[in-house]
């Protein structure tokens, strides 16, 4: 038995309808067109450059998006744990799996209704200039696709708590790991010694099967990368974390350039970040 | 209720370990084919645990579990037994944000009621349940008993063969309380329904046979006028409480023969 779409289409649905059946969707929404909005035209040098295109928003949009898109999802798994109804959801006759992708979906459905507000910065940039409307294609498609992962990663954040606010924390925390490495070699250094500590921490949750122990390994692995690190026992470390930048797969897009590998590096993050989310939400059988 | 009924539910010596916590330890019982089964205890004693366990959302530390001749907690056999089992949680936890029409419809979604049959359960469930006047406002500004009845309404969209009900009259006023064991013993009739609660009252009311656990161990397991056998059932059931760990340790007649 495979996947059944129908379901996710309802839990997705769920989503969406939840989140814009709110006021809080509408600020949250709203904010993002404004941040959104002065990245793009409120900058130094907008005008003087004399260019109708999104280079000066597409510097700050990670940065951006890392702290909207937690925002967004810091609900979709706290407030089903702090409402009971998660429990709910669970023992009716539907596949982990499919909770998962519905409520990714119906995330993404709010982010990307988000963005398609943010559009409005074209019709700015066409009232003011002629925007070349390939370019514009491929910035947006990068945003979305940045959103895409940061969405993954917002959504495994908000398993980790029952606490909304935790939930941010945390997906804004792994979001801006993705976006500050790559930015400085001391930057890559600690995203990797951040990725090395959870995926020990992962490892022993799979190998034991209980989380029992789980801030051990994650510290103990962490201590381990940050010595490879700073002895350079491993001398490309930093190289290597720092191709995980979000920047650097980004920066193509707003160049007009959609290259299939940086398009699999964010779906890439969102389908690890679900299968994590499907992982742990396994673990309550344990 | 006969004992050749076969046996819907049935729990193999379940225990649930949290850590150094024993939510509940070494519990087997068996509830027949159309019995109204009380699942009793005070609070804290492991029932919804129990019941967490029964329905497949946990799985046992050890023993296991077989509802309606299968194990929850096997993936494939576990939606199959979904579609076969209505669940009302603790609490009755509920989506705020949604009115109770909308709520039975997304459930009925979720369980892929095609819209005809979803249009006469919604129709069955909300006279069952006494929902109609308050089927299209948002379940936030309900009160508990009417929230508690959209739970129930819930449990009750895919017209299942067992029951499982979590504290199904908390939260409700007498006439309520009347209304619903009302209902559970109209259901009775031809469903398999195990109900915790805490309430003594309840058990005479609407109970064929009652499973009482205390500490996370079986207790009692027996019919009611057993369990009233020996005084009233207040005063068993104090007994039981107070004394579990010896209680427990000495079977009654009635938990030998299951």
């Amino acid at each position: 038995m495979g996947i059944d779409f129908t379901i996710i289409r309802a839990i997705a649905r769920r989503e969406l309808g939840s989140y814009l059946g709110n006021p809080a969707g509408y600020v949250f929404l709203t904010l993002f067109i404004a941040a959104t909005g002065a990245g793009a035209f409120l900058q130094a040098g907008f005008f003087a450059r004399n260019l109708a295109d999104l280079a000066l928003l597409n510097k700050v949009m990670p940065a951006i998006l890392m702290l909207f898109v937690p925002a967004v999802t810091m609900n979709v798994w706290a407030e089903e744990r702090r409402r009971g109804t998660d429990e709910l959801l669970l023992t009716m006759p539907v596949r982990d799996i499919e909770v998962v992708l519905g409520k990714y979906f119906g995330a993404l459905g709010v982010f990307t209704v988000g963005l398609g507000f943010g559009l409005a910065h074209v019709a700015v940039l066409s009232r003011l200039g002629d925007p070349d409307i390939g370019l514009m294609l491929s910035t947006y498609l990068g945003y979305w696709l940045v959103g895409v992962a940061f969405v993954g990663v917002g959504l495994l954040a908000s398993m980790f708590s029952a606490n909304a606010t935790v939930a941010f924390i945390l997906g804004a925390l792994g979001c801006a790991g993705l976006v500050f490495a790559g930015t400085a070699p001391w930057a890559d250094g600690i995203v990797g010694c951040a990725l090395v500590a959870g995926l020990a921490a992962l490892i022993w949750v799979t190998v034991q099967g209980s989380a029992d122990g789980a801030g051990y390994a994650a510290v103990g692995g962490g201590l381990i990368a940050l010595i490879t690190w700073l002895t350079g026992t491993y001398a490309s470390f930093e190289a290597t974390f720092a191709k995980l930048s979000v920047d650097h797969h980004f920066y193509g897009f707003g160049e007009g350039i959609v290259r299939l590998g940086d398009v699999v590096y964010f779906v890439g993050i969102a389908v690890v970040a679900l299968y994590l989310c499907t992982f742990m939400l396994g673990r309550r059988h344990w | 209720m006969t004992t050749s009924a076969p046996v819907t539910i049935r729990a193999n010596a379940i225990s649930k370990v949290y850590g150094d916590f024993v939510a509940v330890r070494d519990l087997s019982f068996e509830v027949r084919k159309g019995t109204v089964a009380a699942f009793l205890g005070p609070n804290g004693a492991g029932k919804s645990t129990t019941m967490k366990m029964l329905t497949g959302y946990l799985a046992p530390s050890s023993g296991s579990v077989e509802l309606l001749g299968k194990d929850p907690g096997d993936a494939e056999a576990r939606l199959e037994l979904a579609r076969r089992l209505g669940y009302l949680p603790e609490n009755g936890p509920l989506y705020l944000d949604m009115t109770p029409r909308e709520l039975l419809e997304f459930f009925g979604a979720i369980r892929k009621l095609d819209a005809a049959v979803l249009a006469k359960a919604l129709e069955r469930v909300v006279e069952q349940c006494a929902i109609g006047d308050v089927l299209d406002k948002p379940i936030g500004k309900l009160s508990k008993g009417y929230r508690q009845r959209v739970g129930m309404a819930q449990a009750l969209l895919s017209d299942p063969e067992v029951l499982i009900l979590d504290e199904p009259t908390s939260g409700l006023d007498p006439l309520q309380i009347r209304e619903v064991r009302g209902l559970i013993r109209e259901l009775g009739q031809e469903k398999t329904i195990l109900l915790s609660t805490h309430i003594l009252q309840e058990v005479e009311a609407v109970a064929d046979t009652v499973v009482m656990i205390h500490e996370g161990r079986l207790v009692f397991n027996g019919t009611v006028a057993e369990l009233g056998a020996e005084g009233s059932l207040e005063s068993r059931f104090y007994a039981l409480a107070g004394a579990a760990p010896a209680a427990s340790s000495t079977p009654t007649p009635t938990q030998a023969e299951t």
